[in-house]
């Protein structure tokens, strides 16, 4: 992996496939969901309920963790405690080795991959398989998910065949249903003969202890139902009060992810299985993870953060996001959300600098976001954090003392554009600058700029002012010839010769 | 039903845990700046907005509403004036299946279909009951067809919810190819809420274990957007309403 967010794009952006998938896929995604919305009708009451629902999790959060782990474990399951990424490992890595554990079935948990957890258990010489279709590929193809909700985006059907078939042992075609009924008999099998089943976890019901997971393919189930030790990862903000907020949160999180009224299922666990199940797990673990998390609390500009439902509605908006694709964000979070999620995550928030810097802070976030995270606000605290502490760039920095200078003072400013009107003419080409020196050079690449005006609004305005005051109520027919010029001259577009 | 504690003796991450919750119960507080609570908080805005909370449809809505949700989810669906011609539908549906093995809930209401008389021969049907473990999984991992009973059914979501216990295995709506769900359509709901508080009010020691709200076949669109179908779960999903 490149090292910036720049190369990385970079490395995208030439990869004419992926943009299409992405584009395509973002699309989709996106229009499921207005029409979802539009479908279900007062929908800003809805992502106002569900903001204030998570809201008011979040700021009694100890409260609800405490009453979940009490109930959770009165039904029998045992609730761990994780402060950091190690101590969740380990504590999974314990459970398997007290139940002799050689395999571990997944279902898609994005804490998972926050843990590194398959690369864990794979040094400790247990077999994880993902059983979610694009994990299981991408596991396969050794890459991470570029998509919170489709996480094998960036492959195509050809692509998919070819890591498919050296599973397979034989060439498969390039047929979806091929592929798919591939998967499904060979993660049966995984499934049927798995030591752990390991979940993760998209709300959980503080009354009753339960876990609450949305899935559309039925892996998660087979996960939670066939092995005989579940292992579920929560991050710590998972968590609602009730099973009445669980209709909040299924309103909203099916919608704004792929357009769904409901997933195909929506599975609420409770404990192990009772004694007299005959299907189930007879152990079942939940790890509760921090993992930076609390971090963000008690921050009033990044609270609100812990409200996320993680349903990519924010990815699928972003005007970057639908250009460079998740993996050039450089971490298990992409998009909006994971531009200001990463940094946020981590005490050494100055590595992961550069994301918040790959956005147009245009908003689209926000407005698409089911319990309006003010994703956009973020972004700049982020940049205005970066720039108080101190940021390294030479150029920036002179760049802005020489604004201020300039700005500071409208003689000189007037002064420094009449230089600049001839200074332009050096660089001018066809009637625009292209040059790509210095500071002109990332604009120039793909832009040019257009000279500035023979005369400037500045010095023009005397003149401008006296055609105002003389008449505002019917226009000056020179005028007028003027603007209907302008008009007809701006219908062609702003060509230039090239 | 009692929750079954498996515990092996406690050792040192059973140990750790009281005080790693404690201490990140105490951090959590910290970062809010105020004490631990003890009181539970006062929760206004709790569920849905009211205007949905009292949202009701007339029976005729609910089932046109459910049928159309199940429909375009996927899935097959018929309404039956009556009992007799739902159990006739699903029994000509297994015989026109020719599958070998069918595996149905151990439901009272299913006993009294006495579907087995109408097999074929050549045709088993399992019923699920308190059975060894790898002995039900087996069963369940041969049937082509699961028969179950809905606890509940949702108009505005096209949802069927199915809670587990030892005569109701979660298996059966999910390893055969090919599920019947019979929902009598007094237990078809307008909402999702009017379900889930069903679990809300209900006293710890009847939890069942697993819950599971399904709205059609098993799908996957991860593969080039293109949608598959039956992917790990059932494929071919009926929803037979009768009444």
């Amino acid at each position: 992996m490149k090292d910036s967010v720049r190369e990385r794009a970079q490395a995208a952006l030439q990869d004419d496939y992926l943009r299409n998938a992405v584009k395509f896929t973002t699309e989709r995604l996106r229009s499921g969901k207005q029409s979802a919305a539009a479908e279900l009708g007062h929908w800003e009451e809805w992502r106002e309920r569900g903001r204030a629902i998570r809201l008011h999790t979040i700021a009694h959060l100890d409260y609800y963790l405490a009453q979940f782990a009490d109930n959770a474990r009165q039904q029998g399951a045992h609730v761990h405690f994780a402060f950091t990424k190690e101590e969740a490992v380990a504590i999974t890595l314990e459970i398997a080795r007290r139940n002799k554990a050689r395999s571990v079935v997944k279902s898609k948990s994005m804490v998972s991959e926050e843990l590194h957890m398959n690369e864990a258990l794979a040094e400790a010489g247990i077999e994880t398989v993902e059983t979610d279709l694009g994990e299981y590929i991408i596991q396969l193809a050794n890459e991470p998910p570029s998509h919170i909700i489709i996480p094998a985006i960036h492959k195509n059907k050809e692509q998919i065949a070819e890591v498919l078939s050296r599973e397979a042992g034989k060439q498969l075609p390039a047929e979806t249903s091929v592929l798919a009924q591939f998967a499904r008999q060979k993660l049966r099998q995984k499934f049927l003969q798995a030591d752990i089943g390991m979940t993760g976890c998209n709300f959980a019901i503080a009354e009753s202890g339960s876990i609450v997971l949305f899935e559309n393919e039925g892996n998660a189930r087979m996960v939670s139902t066939l092995p005989r030790t579940q292992i579920t990862l929560m991050g710590m903000e998972r968590i609602i009060p009730t099973w009445a907020d669980l209709e909040v949160m299924a309103t909203l999180l099916p919608r704004s992810a792929t357009g769904q009224k409901l997933t195909v299922y929506l599975s609420g666990i409770t404990g192990p299985k009772r004694t007299e199940d005959s299907d189930g797990p007879e152990e079942l673990h939940i790890i509760i993870i921090d993992n930076g998390r609390s971090l963000q609390l008690g921050d009033p500009d990044f609270q609100e953060l812990l409200n996320c439902i993680r349903c990519g509605a924010c990815l699928n908006v972003c005007p970057v996001y639908r250009q460079i694709g998740g993996h050039s964000y450089g971490s298990t979070y992409s998009g909006p959300i994971g531009a200001v999620l990463t940094p946020a995550l981590v005490k050494n928030a100055a590595e992961w600098n550069d994301i918040a810097y790959a956005s147009s802070l245009c908003g689209a976030c926000y407005e698409a976001c089911p319990v309006k995270i003010p994703l956009h606000d973020m972004l700049v605290y982020l940049r205005h954090r970066t720039v108080t502490k101190g940021r390294p760039d030479l150029q920036e920095k002179l760049g802005m003392k020489g604004f201020r200078y300039l700005m500071s003072d409208y003689r000189r400013l007037r002064k420094a554009l009449r230089l600049g009107r001839v200074g332009q003419k050096l660089l001018s080409r066809n009637g625009v600058i292209k040059a790509k020196l210095g500071p002109l050079k990332g604009w120039h690449r793909y832009r040019h700029t257009q000279l500035a005006a023979e005369q400037a609004f500045r010095d023009n305005w005397p003149v401008l002012k006296q055609e105002l005051n003389r008449s505002l109520a019917q226009a000056d027919p020179r005028i007028e010839e003027r603007l209907q010029a302008w008009v007809a001259k701006r219908e062609r577009g702003n060509e230039y010769d090239a | 039903m009692t929750p079954d504690f498996r515990t092996s003796a406690p050792s040192k991450m059973e140990s750790e845990t009281e005080t790693r919750q404690q201490a990140f119960l105490q951090n959590i507080a910290n970062r809010l700046g105020r004490a631990v609570l003890q009181e539970k908080p006062l929760h206004p805005d709790k569920g849905a907005p009211r205007f949905w909370q009292e949202y009701r449809l007339d029976q005729q809505a609910r089932i046109e509403l459910f049928c159309d949700n199940w429909q375009k989810a996927g899935g097959i669906v018929h309404h039956f004036p009556h009992e007799r011609e739902a159990r006739q539908f699903l029994v000509q549906s297994v015989l026109d299946s020719g599958a070998r093995k069918i595996l149905r809930q151990d439901q009272p209401e299913l006993a009294e279909w006495k579907l087995e008389e109408s097999l074929r021969e050549g045709q088993k049907l399992v019923c699920w009951q308190a059975m060894e473990r790898t002995q039900a999984l087996a069963e369940a991992a041969e049937a082509k067809i699961g028969i179950v009973v809905a606890d509940y059914a949702v108009a505005c979501t096209g949802s069927v919810v199915v809670a587990s216990s030892a005569q109701k295995g979660r298996s059966v709506s999910l390893l055969p190819p090919t599920l019947f769900v019979i929902v009598p359509l007094d237990r078809l709901k307008t909402r999702l809420g009017e379900v889930l508080t069903v679990f809300e009010n209900r006293a710890r020691s009847f939890y069942p274990a697993g819950i599971h709200i399904i709205s059609g076949p098993s799908r996957s669109a991860d593969i080039e957007n293109d949608l598959t179908i039956g992917v790990h779960g059932p494929g071919k999903v009926y929803a037979l309403l009768f009444g």
